[in-house]
């Protein structure tokens, strides 16, 4: 058979099945692709540097802005990290309610994941519910901070307001509706033969591999690990909550897609247990002036499970009243550069937003 | 005080069994789960290695690196997950500002190379073995490590965008022009804080 002529195909930064920018730039062979390389540097927006120059309290609202799809596990690291450092403590209803908050995240995040993940599949019925069911979730946020999409909630100390009256009988009617919407989405998407047909063997990544690769999240739990941060290293009161962590053996998109299938039913299932027992008493634990408000000299590496996988924040402190360093460490970070460089090697190309969202590439957490 | 000495027997263990073998590390528990270690710059790629293959750290989460100006270095700090102990391990090192090289690690984690080109981008520093160390986020930039405490963004962005800075200065005030062309009074709300 002869070889196939080489040619260089861009595909990007403005492309379907991921949010944000970035570009791939593929060398291909017929439709085959021989070598990927992953591009960015489109959505640079030097918050590292933005924090350095500004107070503790003034670089909590930068933090959010970091991650667009799921802004909560940025506050919640930065906020974790700073009372780590200083040591303060945070009351309990506090914790339950940022759980209960990084939660209805995860939810809403999902609800993107659904819609890029089979929207890359061609079935684009799917963005229309799920990002529509998505919105009854950013209803519930704007109800509780203000913010649709950007929340600037949790904060260094518990969080910024109490939850309102009748908020968590809100928040579990939306919960009834989510999964009354379950056997409709399972319908469309799982039971869907084309779906499972461009989605099985596809994207595979080794499991002998995965671990050394720095793989995180769902795709490390669809090589059959079941490692968890809220498990492996229980933050808030993840310790006092009961769930499980779903994993699958496949290591390929399907295999991903289940994971993550399972994974919103355990989401619905904790937030229900969080609101049957959220502890009454204060939220806040008052931080002095933040305009001198200063953290001793020390570090800490804090870290929670997105929806992506792990997400952590290190922080630095030289004393003064604003971060030495505050350094993002996001899942997209290893996924979308050394391991989707990887796995493209052999895949189709119309297969390459696919893999892209199934790995949660999100650039904007590359850049920061 | 006891039960705080049992709950951290294990990360106490470990750090004396670390500091047993390198001597000259500093070892230091820093809480459940999270041991600190402080190494010689030139041990980092063997201790790495040793820390992987003999006690399972096989999870890179992440490297950083912190630059203390007033201290004339910068400060690489490898950050290590263990799937069997649970334990982040923090291990740090020093090397001088006017001399920013390094050993890079790539050959024992491949996404560490993604971290170091950050690295080389943002501070300059050059991680000797790893051969992809060009443009990453910054494509195009010819001026000084951004990352690096005494590059004035201010400054920066005066010499070079002097032109757009100006432009921003007649930027119209749109309140006002609305209230103007509409001929009313505009609200106190909407007025700038030393008007009202």
């Amino acid at each position: 058979m002869t070889r196939e002529k080489e040619t260089t195909l861009y595909l990007g930064p403005q492309h379907p099945g991921i949010t944000g920018n970035m570009m791939v730039k593929l060398k291909v062979a017929g439709d085959e692709i021989v070598k990927a390389e992953t591009h960015v540097g489109y959505l640079h927006r030097a918050f590292e540097k933005l924090m350095e120059a500004r107070t503790w309290m003034q670089s909590f609202p930068i933090v959010c802005r970091i991650c667009v799809p799921e802004p909560d596990p940025n506050e919640e690291n930065f906020a974790r990290a700073v009372e780590e450092i200083e040591g303060r403590e945070v009351p309990e209803r506090a914790q339950y309610i940022r759980v209960l908050v990084l939660e209805l995240a995860r939810l809403a995040s999902f609800g993107l994941w659904f819609g890029g993940q089979s929207g890359s599949a061609g079935l684009y019925t799917m963005p229309q519910w799920t990002v529509g069911d998505r919105d009854y979730i950013l209803d519930l946020f704007e109800e509780l901070t203000g913010g649709r999409v950007y929340h600037m909630y949790i904060w260094p100390g518990g969080v910024r307001k109490d939850l309102p009256e009748g908020f968590t009988d809100r928040v579990l009617k939306t919960l009834d509706y989510l999964e009354s919407r379950l056997p409709a989405i399972d319908n469309l998407m799982f039971d869907n033969a084309v779906f499972q047909k461009r989605a099985q063997g596809v994207g595979y990544i080794d499991p002998k591999m995965a671990r050394e690769w720095g793989v995180v999240g769902p795709p490390l739990r669809a090589c059959g690990f079941k490692n968890d941060v809220r498990i492996d290293e229980p933050y808030e009161i993840y310790d006092k909550l009961n769930f499980e962590v779903p994993t699958e053996t496949g290591g390929d998109v399907w295999a991903r897609a289940l994971v993550r299938r399972r994974e919103y039913d355990q989401s619905i299932s904790i937030i229900r247990q969080v609101i049957e027992k959220m502890p009454g008493g204060e939220y806040y634990n008052k931080v002095p002036n933040p305009l001198t408000w200063t953290i001793p000299r020390g570090d800490a590496y804090v870290k929670t499970e997105s929806v992506r996988g792990e997400f952590g924040y290190y922080v630095v402190s030289d004393g003064s009243t604003k971060p030495r360093r505050v350094h993002v460490r996001g899942p997209a970070y290893v996924h979308a550069v050394s391991l989707l460089e990887r796995i493209l090697v052999g895949a189709n190309i119309a297969d390459v937003s696919f893999i892209m969202n199934s790995l949660g590439t999100c650039p904007p957490e590359i850049e920061r | 005080m006891n039960d705080i000495k049992q709950e951290l027997l294990a990360e106490q263990t470990f750090a004396d069994q670390i500091q047993k073998t390198f001597k000259t590390a500093g070892v230091r528990v820093i809480r459940k789960r999270r041991i600190e270690v402080v190494m010689r710059a030139d041990l980092i790629p063997p201790y790495l290695t040793h820390a992987k293959n003999q006690h399972n750290f096989e999870h890179l989460s992440h490297i950083s690196c912190v630059d203390w100006l007033e201290e004339g270095h910068f400060e690489l700090v490898y950050i290590l997950w263990s799937y069997t102990m649970e334990m982040q391990l923090i291990v740090k090192c020093r090397i001088p500002r006017h001399t920013p090289q390094f050993t890079s690690i790539q050959n024992i984690w491949e996404h560490a190379g993604t971290y170091e080109r950050e690295i080389h981008e943002m501070y300059g520093i050059t991680f000797a073995g790893n051969d992809n160390l060009g443009d990453f986020l910054l494509e195009d930039w010819e001026g000084p490590p951004p990352m690096r405490r005494d590059f004035d963004t201010v400054k920066y962005s005066e010499e070079n965008f002097k032109d757009r800075m100006d432009a921003r200065q007649d930027a119209q005030n749109v309140r006002e022009t609305i209230t103007k062309r509409s001929g009313e009074d505009m609200p106190d709300f909407a007025k700038p804080y030393s008007l009202r």
